[in-house]
């Protein structure tokens, strides 16, 4: 007698179930209706809103394709109220973002990079984050409110 | 019947490991900005969302009320998830404590749907069906059904879940935290038992 593995004995609750009581006809779609609906009411469903880059640190130039000699460097970009300070460093072969938001508030910091890795961070309540590890390429950093204000990005910079 | 029910049962059916790769995957693609995305997500998620709400006792209606509450949460306080891999875990989390709740409101007033459950089956996917794999299903269902309640709610849960957290399942079931994972076990062993006896092992 072969012995059923705790998953193969989970998979016959599984198709027990999905055959027994299945998922009603329309109900993903009648979801999906509800989730774009309320997407659509928090704004998230439009093109996000761009930050405005006000301030870059001059090290930018001229030293950010020479891996050995990366250097630190900052950007500021400001949208409505929310003024943001990124100060970048290089971690090895990596990125590290270290970031103020003035004035401080909750607010969920995603870093979207180019390659589809999706990182992110809470700002503190002294308005800090900091995302480490970042790989090199195309970024572009999203900031999610905590109220219903309608989550809003940075242009795409280099790290 | 339409094949998009039948791609849900597929989706439903399939191992959660997938169902949970796939979920992050689809939230990352969200978050950076493809609308499509959340289609993606509710797709694969809400067949398992259906599956652990309804071992609640929930009826169809409270369920799917259950389903909406939760979808609406997650579109609200996405942000609040740090990290996207985890976002299977947190809608099936906020389902169970909703329906819970809900279960709870509705209190033993709610009519079971365990009997409602047996007329089903065997269910016809097709006029080809052949007639072995029917009796292979019923005997299948037989063995989950013949199970005690709390083993088949408990193991609905599991079964659909990733990692559902025990300490939440122990209250919402009524057992003490202590006793979910050796309970688990003997609801497995008893199943492999009735699976024997039914000669499917």
């Amino acid at each position: 007698m072969t012995e059923m593995s705790r998953e193969q004995l989970l998979a016959v609750v599984r198709s027990v179930y999905a055959e027994s009581d299945p998922v009603p006809e329309g109900l993903v779609e009648r979801m999906q209706a509800t989730a774009h609906d309320a997407a659509d009411d928090l704004g998230m469903s439009l093109e996000l809103e761009l930050m405005t880059l006000l301030e870059q640190s001059t090290e930018l130039v001229g030293t950010r394709s020479e891996a050995t000699t990366r250097s630190v460097y900052t950007l500021r970009f400001v949208h409505g109220q929310v003024d943001l300070l990124l100060r970048v460093a290089p971690e090895g072969e990596r990125s590290r973002i270290d970031g103020w938001v003035v004035p401080p508030e909750p607010i969920t910091v995603r870093v979207l990079h180019d390659d589809g890795t999706v990182l992110a961070a809470l700002v503190s309540d002294t308005g800090r984050f900091d995302i480490p590890d970042v790989p090199l390429g195309l970024v572009r950093l999203r900031l999610e409110p905590h109220d219903d204000r309608a989550p809003f990005v940075t242009p795409t910079f280099e790290i | 019947m339409s094949s998009s029910t039948i791609t849900e049962r597929g989706d439903a059916g399939q191992a959660p490991g997938g169902v949970w790769a796939r979920s992050a995957d689809a939230f990352d693609r969200w978050i950076a900005g493809d609308p499509s995305a959340l289609d993606d997500l509710v797709r694969v998620m809400t067949p398992v969302l259906w599956h652990v709400v309804r071992a609640y006792r929930l009826d169809a209606e409270l369920a799917e009320d259950v389903i909406q509450s939760t979808w609406l949460a997650f579109v609200r306080r996405s942000s609040t998830i740090l990290d996207t891999a985890a976002v299977g875990g947190w809608l099936t989390m906020t389902a169970r404590r909703e329906a819970w709740r809900v279960a709870k409101g509705a209190g033993r007033a709610t009519p079971t749907d365990e009997e409602e459950l047996a007329p089903h089956l065997p269910r016809q996917r097709s006029a080809e069906t052949d007639a072995v794999e029917a009796d292979r299903r019923r005997r299948l269902w037989g063995a989950v059904d013949g199970l005690p309640e709390r083993c088949r709610r408990l193991l609905r849960v599991v079964a659909f879940e990733n990692r559902p957290d025990y300490a939440s399942l122990a209250s919402e079931l009524g057992m003490p935290i202590g006793s979910i994972g050796p309970t688990r076990g003997r609801c497995l062993a008893k199943l492999r038992v009735a699976l024997i006896e039914a000669g499917e092992l």
